[in-house]
């Protein structure tokens, strides 16, 4: 597959515009998957897709073949999704709030006395794991996404996130160690 | 050896921890509950359900990029494709770098003897690293002063700082990558921290009052700073070290 890709590449960069699909069509769902876990939303995740491949496109000629046209298209995807965590809309998703409601995108954390029963309702859980992801720094956010989620490597993450692996390593510890502590009641009623 | 803290249970969590603390977790009682109560957390952020996409996904990605893409230019054109114009300017670029090699070639044995001294000279080379790199920790200095200072909950007052952070993220990675290759494990340490905070304060989308108070705790900047002091005053010290051996002061 890889020399594959590589051979795509050249044809792409000697004109043949046609060939880019082949790469789109390949790496399409891997990056939407990526996007959605790191964005958590599937409208957000798609137009991420779209921003991944074009600006893969736009700088094809800087593609030097060192590691696959995948990872290569997946790191690009993951800056897009950095920087798309930052708009505002999508910051202030979900809220807290008398009572969970999907539609008013509000959650309720469940306190220690709570019903067990309500606590362990899924889709509260869900909303306040929701909550407490967007309550991490973008870097913090990606980087437990990567290896929590996308089972990579501090190494493979350092790359993605262009960090030193210790900064990787900072920045999944102190996603989880959040975390634990906003997700502390949930656990305490479970 | 000590109990488990949470950057080790991390560690063993992810399958990245070392053998001895799986021993310490059969050993001790404690640690293999709290352990327990550590995975038990961890295990229970799953993912949220993925929406499914259809087959035909990258066709319809491919669809919606397709018109909007300009093709490369081939690289093999044919000498018909070339126009009048096109044809004057290569001739026109020709007749300049012609011109530019002839004055170049006259001014050059003017300069050569110059430039191979300072060329084959290794201190110069290093005392030119030296500078630069100090250089560089000087201004780290002045964004972890800038940043201990900082206490604008508008992000717009904190944007000059996060220019200088990102301005900074991608020379503070040349850096350590070089002073680690070098053998320099107190500087690439150094550097690796500052990196962290670099990386936080540049990619922070909305940089806060209580965003730069998680960084300065969490992060131990004033350690950073620190340790950014000493670094500098040591490359000062080598400066000055030169300059004395050479009995001659240096600009």
């Amino acid at each position: 597959m890889q020399e594959s890709d590589h051979s795509i590449v050249r044809a792409v960069l000697a004109g043949n515009k046609d060939a880019y699909g082949a790469l789109v069509r390949a790496h399409s769902a891997t990056v939407f998957r990526v996007a959605f876990r790191i964005i958590g939303d599937e409208a957000d995740a798609e137009d991420i897709v779209q921003e991944a491949f074009l600006r893969g496109y736009q700088r094809l000629e800087s593609y030097q073949g060192r590691s696959t046209f995948g990872t290569w298209i997946y790191r690009i995807a993951v800056n897009c999704a950095l920087n798309r965590i930052g708009q505002a809309d999508i910051k202030a998703e979900f809220r807290h709030g008398d009572e969970s409601d999907p539609r008013e995108k509000t959650v309720q954390l469940a306190a220690r006395e709570a019903d067990p029963e309500r606590v362990l309702l899924s889709g509260e859980i869900s909303a306040a794991q929701g909550l407490a992801m967007q309550r991490l720094t973008p870097t913090e956010k990606s980087a437990f996404v990567l290896r929590h989620l996308e089972d990579r490597s501090m190494v493979e993450i350092a790359e993605i996130l262009e960090i030193a692996p210790n900064a990787a390593k900072q920045a999944v510890f102190r996603a989880v160690q959040k975390l634990r502590r906003e997700l502390a009641p949930l656990r305490g009623n479970a | 050896m000590n109990h488990l803290g949470d950057e080790e249970m991390v560690e063993l969590y992810y399958e990245e921890g070392t053998s001895a603390y799986e021993a310490h977790l059969k050993a001790c009682r404690q640690c293999s509950a709290q352990y327990a109560e550590f995975k038990r957390s961890l295990d229970a952020i799953a993912e949220v359900p993925m929406p499914q996409r259809s087959a035909d996904y990258g066709d319809r990605v491919w669809a919606n990029l397709k018109p909007g893409l300009i093709p490369y230019q081939k690289r093999t054109a044919g000498w018909h494709a070339w126009t009048n114009w096109r044809t004057a300017a290569v001739v026109a670029c020709c007749a300049f770098a012609l011109a530019a090699v002839f004055l170049g070639g006259r001014y050059w044995e003017r300069f050569a003897t110059k430039t191979t001294a300072v060329a084959s000279n290794p201190q110069a080379a290093q005392r030119v690293v030296v500078v630069v790199l100090t250089d560089h920790l000087d201004r780290s200095e002045r964004m972890l002063v800038q940043l201990e200072h900082a206490a604008s909950n508008d992000p717009r007052d904190n944007t000059e700082l996060q220019s200088e952070a990102r301005d900074l993220l991608a020379s503070n990675r040349l850096y350590r990558v070089t002073a680690s290759n070098a053998g320099d494990p107190e500087m690439a340490g150094a550097l690796d921290h500052l990196e962290g905070v670099l990386a936080e304060i540049a990619n922070d989308p909305d940089l806060n009052a209580a965003d730069i108070e998680r960084v300065r705790r969490d992060m131990n900047t004033k350690g950073i700073l620190f340790e950014i002091r000493v670094l500098r005053s040591r490359g000062s010290d080598k400066e000055n070290g030169r300059r004395t051996a050479k009995g001659a002061t240096i600009l």
